[in-house]
């Protein structure tokens, strides 16, 4: 809201307009978000906040200035106005949207007047042009005191106003040219023929004021916050009316406020007379003075310092609260344009931004507490191991576009969102795949092909009739060469044996088991991951379907961890080893392309040869020519060790003759010389 | 010692002396101590000495062998330098790899790390939020203007993707009794795209719930946790602003670059969130803050848009190195 310095003047004589009034309003609460000069003026725009509805006026914001330059402020001069006992004008009131409804009518009104300089300067720095003299008025007050206010041409008017909620369908041309169709939440204004106007919103343009208008209605109600917000907000409306209407206008204020507009028409024009009907549920306006009893020693106790009672009672005083001190307490009246004051905790702020936030002495709690790490927040150990391994760590949207995920979801399982932002953030994402696939796709157009990446991060999923669940998972991918530095000689491509040293390298005892069944993956390149019998993750190349639905030439290597899986702390106990010589022997054979070497290293330890204490492979070979089609050499890598003694050449013989039987009866192995 | 084995040294000393490189060295080494070396031989021949000479003769051995080895291993050494060849150092290293964190993830553990320290635990929860756990537990009706603070996204009818962390403050306050000390760091997100607002960001919040905690406990944390985090004495603002769930509420401005910048919203913890989760208000007090990661990190990095932090450019990503 911007308002004038200067018109502060005239609520707090010989208030100074000057930094030390920023200062003060950001201090109250009533942040200061720009200052304009203005031909020795400032304009001063603050950013209200949703509670402070109270201070939509130079009103509200001179009364919380009043409390902090301990000054009283100087009421706007209003017409003493006196209800008419006869209710010509105001029917039916629907006591749910309406809790007070002023009615004032002026007859023989010239509106070709011009408005007073002051008055369309004062609005001009706060932001509202000038329309014509009944209209400029009625912003007028509304900006000084807080009241909106609409007025009706009582010639267009056919007899009696009501206030009710709206049939279906019914539909009224408003103010700003749009034609709205209602229903039964808008609550509306009526005549005895028509929709006038959406109570509280917008008028509508039929009886809506011109230079040739004389008669005039001008409504001065009080509507109830909920019912204008829930309208406002159905035709994302915003006016100057909902707007302060949605937040809360004084239920009082409505008759003042008509004599401050009776005031300013009698002073600027040839208004004489007037007339003004007044329907009030007095039980709604007693509901807006509740009384809240707070113990002195409250105030203490939630701010931490000591403030005295009279500064409590002096700044109540000030703000309108009417205190009274009795024992240890005092007695509070909450003012009928406090919306936001419910409960004590609410007075504690009062005295606090009176008092001055930055006048408090910041103080650190000393008590101790043991800190319980979140079993889910993952360990910094891995992502550190990516890290030193090249990759760079990134982040994604949850969100992906539509229908972007049938290749590797079903699409029963993907949740999408109501009211998304755009087309391509409108699912949430049930697999990381896409996310690392469109990151990798994002950088190579941005010529960068070497891609080593991961994300920590959710996936979400609906599961049985639309229970939804969250895996915390950390995925990645890489493709492209082994290190870009090197020199060319030991530049590699990358295969996926590379990723799996580098999840060998970071997750302790990771054990990779070949798998066929993950639909995103190459099945011939694919393994579950595990940590003891609990599987942890997959990883592998990505499908044939995934390369041609993004157009990807280069090989991308996959992975994905289920972070709440893994297990980081290994229980590490010495174990004794011998301090004998070892005999190494290696020992090569021809077997099947598809026979997995772990499947024969397996056997080999399954039957816990004497003396072995490792074994491995070191090598592997092809030669078409000489070995045949889907023939592969591999050369095992065997330890021998005891540990009381030195082995014997014969001994370790004699256990190799019958490694070599085992491989030969299980894999159908030849020996290669 | 006997002469043959003392000639013996002379002479290795000799060959050494011819050596040009490391590879000569070890052909010498295994002429006189390999598997067929003069050396080892000598050792095999023990076996058919004579009983009394066998334990002196082993003894030389034994000596000799200790020598040889000792004169090989050094002029190795020696050689070595004489065999001093150019390296370019300045080539580039086999295999260096250089990854990095992304800036949020870093700045996350940066307050992570000082919020620890003074016995804030994290605790991490659901994106995925009922609607009650995001609004109405903390205060905030589905009628009250607050809620166009938030544009929320939703994916059923009651289920919401959170606006804030607040939410996991409610499920630990629910779950655990008081006091407790509890940080949230987390995606949130709301309806809102351009170059300072993104769909999805980070939080991190704070709550610490015990007997006696006052305005002036808040003051004292959260100034410290600033000047902490930015490595100096900052000039701050505390002002008064509005959240629905603290009362009084508080927003803290820093300075920087001569202009007041919003970095962080607290308050003390409203009565009514406290009765929503069985905490009694007259045992028990408490504070909240909550801050944005993205902007901490722009801040700190100078970055000006948002959306570089959700493109995953390696050309952006690349420059967090070593930022931790």
């Amino acid at each position: 809201m911007k308002i004038s310095g200067n018109w502060l003047k005239e609520f707090i004589p010989n208030i100074k307009i000057n930094e030390k009034l920023t200062y003060n309003l950001t201090s109250l609460g009533l942040e200061v978000s720009s200052v304009v000069k203005h031909k020795g003026d400032l304009i001063i725009d603050i950013d209200m906040t949703p509670n402070r509805a109270d201070c939509l006026s130079m009103l509200g914001i001179a009364r919380d200035l009043s409390a902090v330059y301990n000054k009283k402020i100087i009421f706007p001069k209003i017409a003493n106005i006196k209800v008419t006992p006869s209710k010509k004008f105001i029917n039916k009131i629907d006591k749910k949207i309406c809790g007070s409804y002023g009615a004032l009518v002026l007859h023989g009104v010239d509106n070709t007047i011009k408005t007073p300089n002051i008055i369309t300067q004062r609005l001009n720095k706060c932001g509202i042009s000038k329309v014509n003299f009944i209209v400029d008025i009625l912003n007028y007050v509304m900006i000084e005191v807080g009241q909106p206010m609409h007025a009706f041409d009582l010639d267009k008017i056919n007899r009696l106003i009501n206030v009710r909620y709206a049939k279906a369908n019914e539909k009224i041309n408003a103010l700003d040219g749009v034609k709205y169709t209602l229903n039964k939440n808008i609550p509306v204004i009526t005549d005895d023929n028509k929709i006038q106007a959406i109570a509280g919103i917008i008028g509508g343009d039929y009886s809506s004021i011109n230079l040739k208008t004389q008669n005039v209605i001008i409504e001065s109600a009080f509507f109830t916050p909920t019912v204008i917000r829930k309208a406002a907000k159905l035709f994302r409306l915003q006016t100057d009316a909902s707007y302060r209407f949605e937040r809360g206008v004084d239920p009082r204020l409505n008759n003042i406020a008509a004599g401050r507009v009776l005031y300013l028409m009698k002073k600027y024009s040839n208004v004489k007379n007037y007339q003004y009907n007044l329907t009030t549920n007095k039980e709604l306006i007693k509901k807006h003075n509740h009384v809240i009893n707070v113990k002195y020693n409250f105030f203490d106790e939630s701010l931490g310092v000591q403030i005295s009672r009279n500064f409590i009672k002096k700044t109540f005083k000030l703000l309108g609260f009417n205190p009274i001190s009795y024992n240890d307490k005092i007695r509070l009246t909450i003012p009928s344009h406090r919306f936001d004051i419910k409960i004590e905790q609410d007075l504690v702020e009062e005295i606090a931004r009176v008092y001055g936030y930055d006048n408090f002495e910041p103080v650190l709690p000393h008590n101790i507490f043991k800190i319980n790490k979140d079993p889910s927040i993952f360990s910094e150990n891995i992502i550190n191991g990516l890290v030193s391994r090249g990759f760079n760590e990134i982040i994604s949207f949850s969100f992906l576009p539509k229908n972007s995920q049938l290749s590797t979801n079903n699409i029963s399982d993907i949740i999408k969102i109501k009211n998304p932002i755009s087309e391509d953030k409108s699912e949430l994402r049930a697999s990381m795949v896409h996310s690392m696939i469109r990151a990798y796709k994002y950088n190579v157009s941005r010529q960068n092909a070497n891609i080593k990446i991961f994300e920590i991060g959710k996936i979400y999923n609906f599961v049985k009739s639309k229970k939804i669940k969250e895996n915390n998972i950390l995925s990645g991918i890489i493709s492209g060469i082994n290190a870009e530095n090197n020199l060319k000689s030991d530049q590699e491509n990358l295969s996926f044996l590379d990723l799996k040293g580098h999840l060998q390298s970071i997750i302790p005892n990771i054990i990779f088991k070949p798998y066929k069944n993950i639909k995103h993956l190459n099945k011939f390149c694919q393994a579950t991951l595990y940590q003891g019998k609990h599987t942890i993750g997959y990883c592998g190349e990505i499908s044939q379907e995934l390369y041609s639905e993004y157009g990807i030439k280069n090989n991308l290597y996959y992975f994905e961890i289920f972070t709440d899986s893994i297990n980081n702390a290994i229980d590490t106990k010495y174990k004794k080893f011998s301090i004998y010589p070892k005999i190494k022997r290696d020992l090569t054979i021809l077997v099947d392309d598809k026979i997995y070497v772990q499947d024969i290293i397996d056997i080999i330890g399954e039957k816990s040869f004497n003396y072995m204490i490792n074994s491995k492979i070191s090598d592997i070979f092809y030669n078409k020519k000489e070995f045949g089609d889907n023939i592969k050499s591999i050369t095992l890598e065997f330890i021998f060790q005891d540990c009381n003694s030195t082995l014997t050449d014969n001994t370790v013989n004699t256990e190799m003759d019958k490694i070599l039987n085992l491989i030969k009866k299980h894999f159908n192995a030849q020996v290669r010389t | 010692m006997q002469k043959k084995y003392s000639s013996l040294i002379s002479e290795l000393r000799e060959k050494l002396k011819d050596c040009n490189t490391a590879h000569d060295i070890a052909n010498i080494k295994s002429e006189y101590l390999g598997k067929n070396g003069y050396i080892t031989n000598e050792f095999s021949k023990l076996r058919n000495a004579q009983e009394s000479e066998k334990k002196k003769l082993g003894k030389e051995l034994n000596i000799l062998k200790s020598q040889a080895h000792d004169i090989i291993l050094n002029t190795n050494i020696i050689n070595n330098k004489t065999e001093e060849r150019f390296v370019d150092v300045t080539l580039p290293g086999k295999n260096a790899f250089v990854g990095s964190r992304h800036p949020i993830s870093i700045t996350i553990s940066e307050i992570t790390k000082i919020l620890e320290s003074h016995g804030f635990t994290p605790v991490t929860g659901i994106e995925v939020e009922n609607e009650y756990y995001n609004f109405e537990a903390l205060n905030i009706p589905e009628s009250h203007p607050s809620r166009d603070m938030h544009d929320t996204f939703y994916v059923l009818e009651d289920k919401l993707l959170r606006t804030h962390t607040s939410s996991v403050q409610i499920h630990t306050m629910l779950n655990q009794s008081a006091p407790l000390k509890i940080m949230t760091p987390g995606k949130v997100y709301r309806c809102d795209s351009d170059p300072t607002h993104s769909p999805m960001f980070h939080q991190i919040e704070g709550l610490y719930i015990d007997k006696g905690i006052n305005f002036c406990h808040l003051k004292g944390t959260l100034i410290a946790f600033i000047d902490e985090y930015f490595g100096k004495k900052m000039e701050i603002r505390f002002r008064p602003s509005y959240f629905p769930f603290t009362e009084p509420s508080a927003e803290i401005d820093i300075r920087f670059k001569g202009k007041w910048l919003e970095v962080l919203g607290c308050g003390m913890v409203h009565h009514n969130v406290l009765e929503n989760v069985n905490i009694n208000p007259k045992q028990f007090s408490g504070f909240a803050f909550g801050l944005g990661i993205e902007r901490l990190a722009m801040l700190k990095y100078g970055i000006t848009d948002l959306r570089m932090f959700f493109e995953n450019d390696i050309s952006f990503l690349s420059q967090f190195e070593r930022a931790e």
